[in-house]
């Protein structure tokens, strides 16, 4: 259960960085959205 | 930082490159979960998983082979366990060693190369570890992965706050997942209690009689170049010693302990009531003052930082120019193991076990420890 409400934050944030990245106009914030991304997408597919 | 205008086009971009940088590191991640061969030899009676012994293990990334030498003549049960943390390679090797080479000819002796199997799986956050490290053999490299000392979080999370192991000790919350701290474990509990009580089981069904547990150190931790003893394996201990001094090997007796608990060599005898004893070699790669991590650093042992620091008297064993190769520390386990071997025929001749083609200590030392390893495929 713990694990289910988990995955669905990590979900949660993950969609928010997507929907960030879109918005945001500057390039370089695009790219730290990116790096944050790639760490969050792991975690959701449980990889690392 | 020069302003670059970012466009929609871009944003696909970068979605792209997320999932590219998932996908090989994923991959790469993933790789560590494939467990490096081991080529058991003619020796080997027959290959079991920790699972017979606690079926709870079945189907979890806790569960993990037991190799089993039988001799022909009766006698006792040795328990010989590596990989209890996965970032000690000596350990490891020193298991895979035996594995590969020994026959048994009296009594029975159980090899666990890797203890706590999901450690395996991964290596330690923030510490810039290499995933494998290459021992070199006459047939080229042979590769070992470097894990890190807790079970994968993939396999167990989350973590408590406090730990309060089967032995009642109060533990940071992230010991849950440090197999030496979570003896004799529970049955139903973490996955790396099971591992313990996996572990435990084995002790108790096949009736072992002397369990040793190979791990290793950072030079500047004081339990280096030791053997830890439960009080019920002292004179074993103390035999052991004055065998390995004659031999020419400073190697100290450190006394486990009775208020802290969780760890093999406490609660394998308390709870089991075998002779428990844990042999730590000293390993530059595992300690806070070394450089930069890489699989050299581990096999051949050189860091001018800890060459330094012994300069400095910082630490507990001499550190000169020349390392503590993965070699030496492979063969001071090996030295401990057939010291204790010999100690307990002395001790306890009904219990004794007489094992074959154990690599010589010192010719691992001299010539390193590919030539005993099988060739790699």
């Amino acid at each position: 259960m713990i694990r289910l409400f988990y995955h669905l934050i990590v979900m949660y944030l993950s969609l928010h960085l997507v929907w960030y990245m879109f918005r945001q106009r500057k390039f370089w914030s695009q790219t730290s959205a990116v790096l944050v991304l790639v760490l969050f997408l792991l975690r959701l597919f449980w990889i690392k | 930082m020069k302003e670059i205008k970012g466009t929609r086009l871009s944003s696909f971009l970068f979605l792209f490159l997320t999932g590219a940088l998932c996908f090989f590191s994923g991959r790469s991640f993933l790789a560590m979960h494939q467990k490096e061969p081991v080529y058991p030899g003619a020796g080997l009676s027959s290959k079991k998983m920790l699972s017979d012994y606690l079926p709870a293990l079945q189907n979890t990334h806790g569960d993990t082979e037991v190799y089993v030498f039988r001799g022909n003549e009766k006698g006792g049960h040795l328990l010989i366990i590596g990989g209890t943390h996965p970032n000690e390679p000596a350990g490891f090797v020193s298991a895979v060693l035996l594995v590969e080479n020994i026959s048994v000819k009296r009594g029975s002796v159980f090899i666990v190369p890797r203890a706590n199997s999901s450690g395996f799986s991964h290596s330690d956050p923030q510490e810039g570890n290499p995933q494998r490290f290459a021992v070199p053999t006459p047939s080229g490299p042979r590769l070992f992965r470097l894990g890190s000392r807790l079970t994968n979080p993939i396999d167990q999370w989350p973590d408590p706050t406090v730990y309060i192991n089967p032995a009642g000790q109060k533990l940071s919350g992230n010991e849950v997942r440090n197999l030496n701290r979570c003896f004799p474990g529970r049955v139903k509990g973490y996955l790396t209690e099971k591992i313990a009580c996996g572990i435990i089981e084995l002790i108790k069904q096949e009736a072992i009689d002397l369990g040793i547990d190979l791990h290793e150190s950072a030079p500047e931790y004081p339990v280096i170049n030791a053997i830890v003893f439960h009080e019920n394996s002292a004179e074993l201990a103390v035999l052991a010693l004055m065998q390995l001094q004659s031999e020419g090997i400073e190697i100290r007796l450190e006394a486990s302990p009775s208020n802290l608990r969780g760890l093999s060599h406490r609660e394998w005898g308390d709870e089991a009531g075998i002779m428990a004893v844990l042999l730590e070699t000293p390993n530059a790669s595992h300690g806070r003052l070394k450089g930069k991590p890489s699989s050299d650093l581990i096999v051949e042992g050189k860091d001018k930082f800890y060459t330094k620091a012994s300069q400095l008297g910082w630490l507990f064993v001499p550190f000169g120019e020349e390392g503590i190769p993965l070699a030496q520390r492979v063969a001071r386990h090996l030295a401990g193991m057939e010291a204790l071997i010999s100690s307990l025929k002395e001790l306890e001749p009904e219990k004794a076990v007489e094992v074959e083609n154990i690599p010589p200590w010192a010719e691992v030392q001299e010539k390193g420890v590919g030539p005993f390893l099988h060739p790699p495929k």
